[in-house]
C-alpha cells in the first residue's frame, strides 16, 4: 500500500530536523571555528563560514604543541586496555558460561557493583598507590586504571554473548576429541566474533573518552591523553580558540568514524545491555 | 584424578585470570579507598583517626551544600534526559526513510568525550565572543551579554543545559529500542475502537514502556550522579560553590585541598547513595532471571 505524506508527516520531519539542528550546532561551530585563522576568532559578529579558512590551526597543534604526542598517548592506552579486557573477558565469559553456570549469576551480579561505582571514589586510591609504586606518568598505571572500568563492562556483555551460544555446539566438539582449549580457540571464538567486536567497539570508546583518570595520573605534560590535553588549554593565559577547536577535532574523530562505521553492532550492544540489565 | 574434578579445574583456569585482575584493579583500590576514609594522612606518614573524616564531612556545610547541589543537578538532568529522551523517540519511531543515519547523528553528542564536549560548549558560551551570546543579542533575547558560567544560577543552567545535550541520546535510543517491541496490532485495534493519537499513547504506549522507563531513569540517576567530568571541565564547582556536586566537591577535597581523608570520606557516602539506586536497579532487572545478563 502506498502512503501518500500527510502534513503530519510534514510537521514531524520538521521537528527533527529542527531538533537535530540544535543537537549538531556545537559540532558545526567547533569546525567552523577550527578552521579560522587567529585573527578572525574574535570578530564581532562571527562568520559563519570563513573566507579565509585553511587548516593552519590543525598543523600548529599537531606540530607545535604536543597533539601527535597525546594522539600517541591515546591510541596507546586505549587500544591496551582494549586487547588485555576483551582477551580476559573472553576467556572469564567462557569459563563461567561453560563449567559454572550457577555461579555466573552472582558474579554477574557483582560486576554489575563494579560497573556501578563512582570514578571519582576510586581515583584517590589509584592516585595513592600508583605513586607509592612510582608508577605515575606510566602507560602501565592507565591501562589498569582503564581496566577497573573496562574490564567489568566486557565481562559482563561477553558473558551475555556467550550464554546465546547453545552449549550442544562445544560438547559435540569434545566429543570429537578436541581439548577445552582447542573448542575455544576454534569453534567458540569464531561463533562469538560479532560479540567481541562490539564489545571491543564499546570497550575502546569509553577508553578513549575517559578523562578523569589521565587528569589524575598524568602529571608530565608529555604524557597526557587527548580529553586531558583538550581540557587543559582552556585554563591557558590567553585561550587561541582556533587551536582548541582543532584539537577537539582531533579527539572527537576517531570515534564519530569509528561510531558511524559500525553503528549497528554497537546499538545492538548498547540497548540489549542496558536493558536486560 | 576424577573426570569431574579434572573439569572443575579446567573451569577455575579460564576464569582465574579475571579474578586476579578483577582483585588488582577494583576490590584493591576499594578496600585503599575504606582504608584512607578511616585514616589521616600528612605527607608520608598516616594515622588513624576512626570515624573522624566522616564526622567532619557531615559536620561541614560544604558537603550538605554539595549534596543539595547534585540532588538539584541529578533530578534536573534525568528528568529532562527522559522528557525529551521521550519524545525524540517517539517522532523518530515514526519516520520511515533514514532511519539509521538519524540515529548515529542524534547519538553524536553521546560519542564525544564529556571532557571535550565540555570544552566546545565553554567556547559557545564564552561571554564576550561566544556565539551563544552573538544569536541571543541579535534575535534581542537579552540585551547585554550574559556571563553564562559567571554567576550561580546561570552556570547551574549551563552545566545542565550541557548535561543534557551529552545524555539525551542515550535515553532515546533506550526508548527507541523499547518502541519496537510494542506489537503493532495493539495500536491496530485502538484505531478500529476509534481510540485518539494522545488515547494511544495513554493507554498503549506508556503502560508498555513503564518497565523500560523506570530501569532508564535509575540507570541514569546513578550515571548523573557519579558524574564529574562535564562539571569539572566546565567550572570546578563554581561559582560559588553553585556547581559543586558531590563528585566535584570529592574532587577538589583531594586534589585541591589534599585531604585525601576527608575525600575518602565524601567518596565513601557518594557510593552509599549510588549502591541504593544501585540495589534497586538490580532487584528490577533481575540478572537471575532473564538468559542474558
Amino acid at each position: 500500500m502506498k502512503r501518500r505524506s500527510r502534513p503530519v508527516d510534514w510537521a514531524r520531519w520538521i521537528l527533527v530536523l529542527v531538533a537535530l539542528a540544535l543537537v549538531l550546532f556545537p559540532f558545526y561551530w567547533m569546525v567552523n571555528t577550527s578552521l579560522k585563522p587567529a585573527s578572525e576568532i574574535f570578530l564581532s559578529p562571527p562568520t559563519f563560514v570563513s573566507p579565509n579558512w585553511s587548516f593552519d590551526a590543525y598543523t600548529t597543534v599537531l606540530t607545535q604543541r604536543p597533539f601527535a604526542r597525546y594522539f600517541f598517548n591515546s591510541l596507546v592506552v586505549t587500544l591496551g586496555t582494549t586487547v588485555l579486557s576483551v582477551t580476559l573477558a573472553a576467556f572469564a565469559a567462557y569459563g563461567f558460561t561453560r563449567f559454572f553456570p550457577r555461579g555466573a549469576t552472582p558474579f554477574v551480579i557483582f560486576l554489575l557493583f563494579t560497573k556501578m561505582l563512582p570514578e571519582t571514589l576510586l581515583i584517590i586510591p589509584y592516585f595513592q598507590l600508583m605513586s607509592d609504586l612510582g608508577l605515575l606518568n606510566s602507560y602501565l598505571a592507565l591501562v589498569l586504571a582503564y581496566s577497573s572500568f573496562a574490564l567489568p563492562f566486557s565481562v559482563w556483555m561477553l558473558i551475555g554473548f556467550f550464554r546465546s551460544i547453545p552449549r550442544a555446539i562445544d560438547e559435540a566438539a569434545i566429543m570429537d576429541g578436541a581439548s577445552y582449549l582447542q573448542t575455544f580457540v576454534r569453534v567458540i571464538l569464531p561463533l562469538a566474533k560479532p560479540g567481541l567486536v562490539a564489545v571491543a567497539l564499546f570497550t575502546f570508546l569509553i577508553a578513549w573518552n575517559s578523562y578523569l583518570w589521565a587528569l589524575v595520573l598524568t602529571t608530565d605534560s608529555t604524557m597526557h591523553v587527548l580529553s586531558v590535553g583538550v581540557a587543559n588549554m582552556v585554563g591557558e593565559y590567553r585561550v587561541q580558540w582556533n587551536e582548541l577547536m582543532a584539537a577537539a577535532v582531533i579527539a572527537a574523530l576517531p570515534v564519530m568514524v569509528l561510531f558511524s562505521l559500525l553503528e549497528k553492532h554497537l546499538i545492538n550492544a548498547i540497548t540489549s545491555g542496558a536493558v536486560k540489565g | 584424578m576424577q573426570p569431574w574434578k579434572r573439569q572443575r579445574l579446567i573451569g577455575y583456569a579460564f576464569i582465574a585470570p579475571v579474578f586476579l585482575f578483577l582483585c588488582a584493579v577494583v576490590v584493591l583500590p576499594l578496600t585503599h579507598a575504606f582504608w584512607t576514609s578511616l585514616h589521616r594522612t600528612r605527607g608520608l606518614s598516616s594515622s588513624f583517626v576512626g570515624t573522624n573524616n566522616f564526622e567532619r564531612v557531615l559536620t561541614d556545610d560544604a558537603f550538605w551544600h554539595s549534596l543539595a547541589v547534585s540532588l538539584q543537578f541529578t533530578g534536573a538532568c534525568v528528568t529532562l534526559h527522559l522528557g525529551i529522551g521521550l519524545g525524540l523517540a517517539l517522532l523518530l519511531h515514526e519516520i520511515r526513510y533514514g532511519k539509521t543515519v538519524l540515529r548515529v547523528a542524534f547519538l553524536t553528542p553521546w560519542m564525544v568525550a564529556p571532557a571535550v564536549g565540555a570544552t566546545i560548549w565553554l567556547w559557545l558560551l564564552e561571554p564576550q565572543f561566544g556565539v551563544v551570546n552573538y544569536l541571543l543579542l541579535s534575535v534581542d533575547a537579552v540585551d547585554a551579554p550574559l556571563a553564562w558560567l559567571g554567576t550561580p544560577a546561570l552556570a547551574f543552567l549551563s552545566v545542565v543545559a550541557v548535561d543534557v545535550w551529552r545524555g539525551v541520546p542515550f535515553v532515546m535510543l533506550l526508548i527507541l529500542a523499547g518502541l519496537q517491541t510494542i506489537p503493532p496490532d495493539q495500536y491496530e485495534a485502538a484505531g478500529m475502537d476509534g481510540a485518539n493519537p494522545w488515547q494511544k499513547f495513554r493507554y498503549i504506549t506508556l503502560p508498555n514502556l513503564r518497565y523500560l522507563l523506570v530501569v532508564a531513569s535509575t540507570l541514569d540517576i546513578i550515571n548523573t550522579v557519579r558524574h564529574y567530568d562535564i562539571i569539572g571541565v566546565m567550572t570546578g564547582g563554581g561559582p560559588a560553590g553553585a556547581t559543586e556536586v558531590l563528585p566535584v566537591l570529592l574532587y577538589n577535597t583531594a586534589f585541591r585541598g589534599n585531604r585525601f581523608g576527608e575525600a575518602a570520606a565524601i567518596g565513601v557516602l557518594l557510593l552509599l547513595i549510588v549502591l541504593a539506586f544501585a540495589i534497586f536497579h538490580i532487584r528490577l532487572t533481575r540478572p537471575e532471571r532473564g538468559s542474558a545478563p
